[in-house]
């Protein structure tokens, strides 16, 4: 057991344990471990079929408990005005553990299902109900519509004969041949009325035109308010309509139509004193169901309203019942079916909490065989476990979405802490905007307890999560806006200026006395203000990126220690590391020392470093005495560009040739390597086998067999380190133009907001009419809202995301080997937050 | 060229129909769905696949005709959305899928109006990719005329039913001339059609609707046996397409049992093989004819399957062409089938006959 001191520059140190749990305190053990959440079992039957398993049963049937309180969640949502649901934290916790656990979940099993049989039939009635009632209203529709077409008709019986007269419609006119004309208040006109779907109308005169052979007299208007289906909820209009014909089989041809197409159809009297009677006891019947109809909607409410009442605890408990089985599932049994057995992987540090845990398992369930819990001795590699709180949580899992970090590699996550927000930070810099970010992140932190209970939605949840992040980012915002004396666009002058401009003259002279910290405020507004920012943040952005990169470089080396590969050292880091520093370290001191040259003072001008690195490349050993930067330069050069022409070599050959050397000496004693790592696997399982046999089974891992042994050849060797050596060097300079972005974003964030502010405040911040005062407002409250929308979220996410590609890229390439696979421990609460 | 220029109007379609297609049970799921005890230890099974929990929601006893209708579900949402999101002309391949959707309803709803069976019903058992607007106005129709005058003449189908429109009374053997000169129409345009998309589409569309056709006339031919259809009628029903067409088509016209439709089928080596054992069982047993001809049509029919699927499972292999598009859901509908199929062994405890679907991967 390690007692270090819990980092996060490994991942935590991880023990394999084996568990013989007593089949009587499986349930409780399970349901401690998941409470701790500190356990990651191990599948111990991959190759049993999930429904072969030995708790499927159990696991069906919570199934089926979850899905009635699915049921009853869906039937709570749909219920128009609200349902109060109590939340979880509010509710006594039902307990699942302990000598009466079984019955516990076998009487939520039974309420369960009482509650679903009762609230289904009341579903039902309710349904058969709205059915009725449903039928009842159109019904009332029909007569009132038709009712309106008849009395219409009657006051229009002269215009209707007219235009019957001329009609070309064969069916009427014969009719009004036979009938020798209508009279006014007698129809004698046989005709279908009823309703339909609003959609199938069109479709439905279409077919009907067709059938009737284009004699069609149809009337149909809407119908206000739509229908509105109790179980689902959906929303259906109808129209009324009503089909004048003449003869049995034309009617009944309609009829089928219409039922075939789901209209519903009534019988309507002709005569109007039938039709205001019916309407009557429509109306009447009408009434009474909505009575009964109301009352049913009460009873359901209130039943719905006491399933509210303790709803969540049962989905939680059905919850954790089946993660429970489902881990049951993945255990193995013993011989005699008494125990069951378990593989886990467990931290070694939290080893006496869980002992402890497994003492309280046993004491709640109220049995006297605890279960045993012993170390494994394995070779598998362990999950990667970084131990992180709500600080480092976000900033880890910047680098895990990059990767998982090997087993005890390295973590650059640790590092991430305070390289990330100063990387961003160099692009952001700004005292006002890194304020802005910083409140806004001191308000999350703030109010972090409540924040955490309520559901943020997907963005505000995101930028939640990243609080801290967005806190350091805002400190170290302010931090360089104040080296870059930026303060949105505008200076701060904190000291006195180094220059000053005599005589109005717009050419400043030196005071001779140095600005203390940050940027002179004296080079805000110059003519060559963007020339000389410009110039110093390029070479800033290139000095600090070698920086990170040599930094980066230098984390392989307790990886090359902690896996017991010195040989690496003097293989990959050494000569990496003379090849980054004697080109791009020589250049970064290069910078350093012209800035500390005062080049007025020197006879030549300052020379350009960039064609510096050209020409040495170029045309190595020579140097333009015009363009010499100090004395000796050209040797110099020579002997860099030397060593770096060696590394390149050096790395591609030295690891082949040490494994090459590796092999020989194993060849050369007389050992010969067997085909493939397997059979030696296969052979030396089966000793183990008989042996283990011998020893009643007992202290081996059960999940063992499937190891993969990767075969080291010597060409993926050769083949790895070439692809290496390219990577690396060609990585080098592509890297180190790569950070120029710190330059760019941070030229564009200060330009930008720079133009905001002219373009928004500029000569309007000293108001001198009401109308100013009112530009002032408007504007400012312009300035305001860009300065927040565009400057600090948009900016802020760009800066962000380069910053990001800058450790995932830059800085990861130069040393994270990753390949790990994260610790997943079976825990509740997890669960609890996903859902 | 159709490289160049596929993906800008169908590239977003295609993949996603391809990754329709890694959700297609694999042998080894289907070795697992043979093995469950119960249909909720299929449905438990089920759940571990591209089918998620699309049967979660359904109270226990599970049926297979839930089963079947939400997988037909599943697969009308995907048509849906492969529809909703497709322009022209992949539209209007994607319709012509459905057509063969809509003549199956709407001879089933004619046959079942025929019987007198209850409207609601049949509408119920119409398959969903085919439903059109007016289809339920089928069921007043009493003679063919009537039927394309009040309804069909304003479906896609209208033209496919002018052929038919002499058969005056409907009976069973009309409503199935009718259904076979609908179809034959059918694969006649929609081969037509695929011809007009150009090369990859037209390669791999014609050899799927070839066989199409030829295993439709090789059907006919073997149905007709004892029938009262004459030879000239059946004739007519034969699609002018397809492998065997024409010399096959004329020597099948004059078939009169399995051996000389077999004998018509040795031209196409593929088709040789459906024949081999079919022949022998009936040659050997030839005193029970009519049970021994039906016991080697449900086998022929097995072969069709099997090689519909095998000629689907080719689509796949070339890119660029609609031709994916048909083969996903003649293959979801082989997959439907054999769930149901083994669902519905696992119901009635038919362990035995539980092999008998048709792997597809």
């Amino acid at each position: 057991m390690s007692d270090e001191y819990p980092s996060l520059l490994r991942s935590e140190r991880m023990s394999l344990v084996q568990l013989f749990v007593p089949t009587e305190v499986a349930h409780d053990t399970v349901h401690e471990l998941g409470e701790l959440g500190d356990v990651q079992f191990k599948d111990l039957n991959p190759s049993v079929n999930p429904f072969q398993r030995s708790f499927v049963g159990e696991i069906r049937r919570i199934d089926d408990m979850a899905r009635r309180t699915r049921f009853f969640d869906a039937q709570i949502e749909k219920e128009k005005d609200v349902v109060p649901v109590r939340p979880l934290y509010e509710c006594a916790p039902l307990l699942t553990v302990g000598p009466r656990s079984a019955q516990t979940v076998d009487e939520l099993d039974t309420t369960l299902s009482q509650y679903e049989s009762k609230l289904t039939t009341l579903n039902e009635s309710y349904q058969t109900l709205s059915e009725r009632t449903r039928e009842l209203t159109e019904a009332r529709h029909v007569l009132r519509e038709t009712a309106v077409f008849f009395d219409k008709a009657h006051t229009q019986t002269s215009n209707i004969r007219s235009s019957f007269d001329d009609s070309a419609t064969p069916l009427l006119t014969s009719h009004d041949d036979r009938e020798g004309g209508y009279s006014a208040g007698s129809f004698d006109l046989e005709f279908v009325a009823g309703t339909i779907e609003r959609s199938r109308v069109p479709t439905f005169e279409r077919v009907l035109w067709r059938v009737l052979r284009g004699n069609l007299y149809m009337n149909h208007t809407d119908i206000a308010e739509p229908f509105i289906d109790p179980s689902t909820n959906a929303e259906t209009r109808k129209n009324v309509f009503i089909i004048f014909a003449h003869g049995d089989v034309v009617l009944a041809k309609i009829r089928k139509v219409a039922e075939s197409m789901g209209a519903t159809i009534f019988p309507i009297d002709a005569n109007a004193d039938k039709r205001a009677d019916a309407l009557r006891e429509v109306e009447n019947r009408l009434e009474d169901l909505q009575t009964v109809l109301y009352n049913t909607g009460i009873g359901r409410r209130s039943e719905l309203v006491k399933i509210g009442e303790s709803l969540r605890v049962w989905q939680d408990v059905v919850k954790k019942e089946k993660l429970i089985y489902e881990t049951l599932n993945l255990f193995n049994y013993d011989v005699r079916r008494k125990t069951l057995i378990a593989e886990a992987w467990v931290p070694t540090r939290d080893l006496t909490k869980i002992q402890l845990a497994l003492r309280h398992a046993t004491e709640e369930s109220g049995t006297s065989v605890p279960p045993i819990l012993h170390e494994l001795q394995t070779s598998k590699t362990p999950p990667t476990f970084h131990r992180t709180n709500k600080f480092t949580e976000g900033f880890q899992a910047i680098m895990d979405s990059y990767g998982i970090s090997a087993y005890q590699e390295i973590n650059p996550g640790l590092f991430a802490i305070t390289t990330f927000p100063f990387l961003f930070a160099v692009m952001f810099g700004d005292i006002g905007h890194g304020f802005i970010i910083l409140i806004a992140a001191v308000y999350m932190i703030l109010r972090e307890k409540a924040m955490a209970k309520q559901d943020n939605g997907e963005i505000i949840g995101q930028f939640f999560y990243g609080r801290y992040i967005i806190l350091m980012m805002g400190l170290f915002s302010i931090y360089t806006g104040f080296l870059y004396n930026d303060l949105f666009s505008k200076t701060l002058h904190l000291f006195h200026s180094g220059w000053t401009f005599p005589d109005n003259s717009t050419r400043g002279v030196y005071t001779g006395h140095t600005y203390p910290f940050g940027l002179d405020p004296a080079w805000h507004g110059a003519t060559n203000a963007l020339v000389f920012t410009n110039s110093y943040k390029m070479k800033m952005s290139i000095v600090l990126g070698v920086i990170h990169m040599t930094f980066a470089l230098c984390l392989q080396v307790p990886n090359h220690f902690r896996f017991k590969r010195k040989s690496d050292i003097y293989t990959n880091f050494i000569p990496q590391m003379l090849f980054l520093q004697s080109i791009f370290g020589y250049l970064v001191l290069c910078i350093l020392y012209k800035w500390s040259v005062d080049w007025t003072k020197s006879p030549v001008s300052p020379p350009s470093l960039l064609n510096m690195l050209i020409t040495m490349f170029l045309e190595p050993g020579k140097v333009d005495p015009e363009k010499q930067l100090y004395p000796g330069q050209g040797f110099v050069q020579m002997v860099l560009l030397g060593i770096a022409g060696v590394c390149v070599p050096w790395l591609l050959i030295s690891k082949p040739y040490l494994a090459w050397r590796e092999m020989h000496k194993t060849t050369g004693a007389g050992y010969v390597t067997l085909g493939n790592g397997e059979e030696t696997a296969i052979a030396r399982h089966s000793t183990d086998e008989t042996l283990e046999g011998e020893e009643e089974g007992n202290g081996r891992a059960i999940a063992e067999g499937d190891e993969e042994h990767e075969g080291h050849d010597f060409g993926d060797v050769v083949i790895h380190q070439i692809i290496h050596t390219i990577e690396f060097c060609l990585g080098c300079i592509s890297h180190t133009a790569s950070y120029l972005r710190l330059w760019a974003l941070s030229l564009a964030h200060a330009q930008l907001s720079e133009v905001l502010w002219s373009m928004t405040l500029d000569g309007r911040t000293d108001p001198k009419s009401i109308g100013g005062w009112i530009g002032l407002g408007i504007m400012g409250f312009m300035w305001l809202n860009l300065t927040i929308g565009i400057l600090c979220l948009m900016e802020g996410l760009s800066a962000f995301l380069h910053a990001l590609r800058l450790h995932w890229v830059e800085g990861n390439s130069k040393h994270f080997e990753g390949g790990g696979y994260p610790f997943a421990p079976l825990s509740f609460a997890g669960e609890g937050k996903e859902a | 060229m159709e490289a160049l220029f596929f993906n800008i109007d169908n590239g977003f379609l295609e993949g996603i129909v391809r990754g329709y297609k890694s959700g297609i049970l694999t042998q080894n799921q289907y070795a697992n769905l043979t093995q469950c005890e119960t249909l909720e230890d299929f449905r438990t099974q089920l759940s571990a696949t591209d089918y998620g929990g699309f049967l979660a929601n359904e109270s226990l006893p599970l049926s297979t005709s839930t089963i079947q209708e939400k997988a037909t579900q599943i697969l009308v949402d995907q048509f849906n959305y492969l529809r909703g999101n497709a322009v022209e002309p992949l539209n209007k391949f994607l319709e012509y899928i459905t057509y063969s959707y809509m003549i199956d309803n709407i001879i089933l709803l004619i046959t079942g109006t025929l019987h007198e069976r209850d409207t609601h019903e049949l509408l119920e058992r119409c398959h969903p990719l085919g439903v059109f607007e007016s289809m339920p106005a089928l069921c007043v129709a009493t003679t063919v005329e009537e039927l394309y005058q009040s309804v069909l003449v304003e479906t896609p189908l209208a033209p496919y039913f002018r052929d038919c429109l002499s058969a005056n009374d409907l009976d069973d053997l009309n409503i199935e001339i009718i259904r076979n000169t609908v179809y034959k129409a059918y694969l006649e345009d929609f081969h037509s059609f695929c011809g007009t998309l150009g090369q990859p589409t037209q390669d791999v569309m014609q050899r799927t609707l070839a066989f199409e056709a030829d295993r439709r006339t090789i059907n006919i031919t073997v149905n007709s046996f004892n029938t009262e259809l004459s030879k000239e009628q059946r004739a007519k029903l034969f699609p002018t397409i397809g492998r065997l067409w024409p010399e096959g088509n004329n020597q099948l016209a004059k078939a009169d049992d399995i051996d000389q439709v077999r004998a018509a089928c040795e031209t196409v080596s593929e088709y040789r093989t459906f024949f081999n054992d079919a022949g022998v069982s009936s040659s050997s047993a030839h005193g029970n004819g009519g049970i021994d001809d039906l016991a080697a049509a449900s086998m022929l029919e097995d072969r069709f399957f099997r090689m519909e699927v095998f000629l689907n499972k080719q689509a796949f292999l070339q890119q660029f062409q609609y031709g994916v598009f048909f083969s996903y859901v003649k293959l979801k509908e082989q997959e439907i089938r054999n769930l149901t199929w083994i669902a519905e062994c696992i119901a009635q405890d038919a362990k035995d006959r539980i092999q008998d679907f048709i792997p597809i991967f």
